[in-house]
């Protein structure tokens, strides 16, 4: 029983001063942690919206589309509609999801996208977060473009060997059109 | 001289990877690129040195008993605090190592010092101990993550944005050197490799071979503690 007691006792005292340390440790670091992920958001935004004077991040327009719940950050040019990028998600990555952040602009045509998040296979699939992968998705046709990779009969050309990465990220951004397409005119009014 | 021989030891004489064979899952996922190796072995490198001087400071204190749930709390708060600063204050390196912090927590080679070395010895001698494990491990990986990247990706990259080769001409890359099975080839294939060099080195000098240490029973600790 004294040794059970002495036991339970120590084994405490350590998990206390860890969890204090812990504790510690989070206060000092949220504040840069939050700066930072504000940060790269702010960069993929910046990538994928054309030339605007205002701010995106506060002008942003909220919709519901597939059950789902999409958030459209609006460029404009002296109040005119530019183009408007769009964080999207799909859950059918090689490895977990891919986050990507998709611009489109106010002539109809893509402007580009950021990947955000990917856990990708390195050397293959992580590929998609390249250059080379990124600008095929530079100035296609919204409407006109098949928005599929080439082996399911699409215009979309998948990189060599991952195709399950190229495909979640075609994924990603046809969802996304599709809620931008369903909501066109509340996303270019804006507020 | 005790702490340099502790230091270097874990550098060949009793290399983590090649000579204890702790560890093999974080080895076999992070070496498909020489970047991810370095970044994982400092990573390492840094908590076993942590982990290692902490418990041993505490060694006297902590009844056998329960000393195996009170190292993971250790080792656990040095990863989640690593994770945490990098996050907030290399928020560069975080991004690329950022997959594998938590890994750590799980990496035996970790528990394995803290149980096997720490938990005997002197803080100093602990913390010799830690950053030459940690270094052996970084240049195990090293060498892994260069043979798997030159021939399952032509490239050979030593961080971000320093190529050192970018393109060997005339070479198709094997693919599946950077795929799972790759990583059990290429460990495998060294392994067999050093064993070879170790032994005719040491036919050459005349001598026998040494076993690894931690594989031999008669020298186990783990069993004789638990008596």
């Amino acid at each position: 029983m004294k040794e059970t007691l002495k036991l339970t006792f120590i084994l405490t005292i350590i998990c206390l001063i860890a969890g204090a340390l812990l504790a510690g440790v989070d206060i000092l670091t949220r504040e840069p942690i939050t700066q930072v992920k504000q940060k790269l958001h702010q960069k993929s935004l910046d990538e994928v919206l054309p030339p605007h004077d205002n701010s995106p991040v506060s002008d942003s327009v909220n919709v519901t589309h597939g059950g789902q719940d999409w958030t459209f950050y609006i460029a404009r040019n002296q109040g005119q509609f530019a183009g408007a990028a769009v964080e999207t998600v799909s859950p059918d990555g090689y490895s977990g999801e891919v986050r990507l952040m998709f611009g489109i602009g106010a002539d109809g045509k893509s402007i580009g996208i950021s990947i955000l998040a990917q856990k990708e296979t390195p050397g293959l699939g992580a590929n998609i977060d390249t250059p080379g992968f990124k600008n095929r998705f530079v100035g296609l046709d919204l409407q006109k473009t098949n928005w599929k990779v080439k082996k399911d009969g699409g215009d979309i050309d998948h990189i060599t060997a991952a195709t399950i990465s190229s495909r979640a990220v075609v994924d990603a951004i046809s969802n996304a059109l599709e809620a931008f397409n369903a909501h066109r005119q509340t996303i270019e009014n804006g507020k | 001289m005790r702490f340099y021989k502790e230091l270097v030891k874990g550098l060949w004489a009793q290399n983590p990877i090649f000579r204890l064979v702790l560890g093999m899952c974080p080895t076999l996922a992070v070496t498909t690129s020489l970047a991810n190796a370095i970044g994982m072995g400092v990573a390492v490198t840094f908590v076993l040195a942590c982990s290692n001087m902490v418990i041993s400071a505490i060694r006297n204190i902590v009844p056998s008993k329960v000393r195996i749930p009170c190292y993971v709390v250790v080792i656990a708060t040095f990863v989640t605090l690593v994770d945490r600063v990098m996050n907030g204050f290399a928020p560069d390196l975080h991004a690329s190592l950022g997959l594998f912090i938590p890994l750590i927590v799980v990496n035996c080679i970790i528990l394995g010092r803290a149980e096997g070395f720490a938990a005997r010895n002197t803080v100093l001698l602990s913390a010799a101990d830690g950053v030459g494990m940690g270094l052996g491990f970084t240049l195990a990986l090293s060498i892994i993550g260069t043979c798997r990247e030159l021939l399952g990706a032509g490239t050979l990259t030593l961080w971000k944005d320093v190529p050192l080769i970018e393109h060997i001409p005339g070479f198709t890359p094997i693919a599946l050197m950077i795929l799972a099975p790759g990583g059990f080839i290429a460990l495998g294939s060294i392994l067999a490799l050093m064993n070879n060099l170790q032994a005719t080195l040491a036919k050459r000098a005349g001598k026998t071979i040494p076993p690894p240490v931690h594989l031999d029973c008669r020298h186990c600790v783990i069993c004789k503690w638990g008596q």
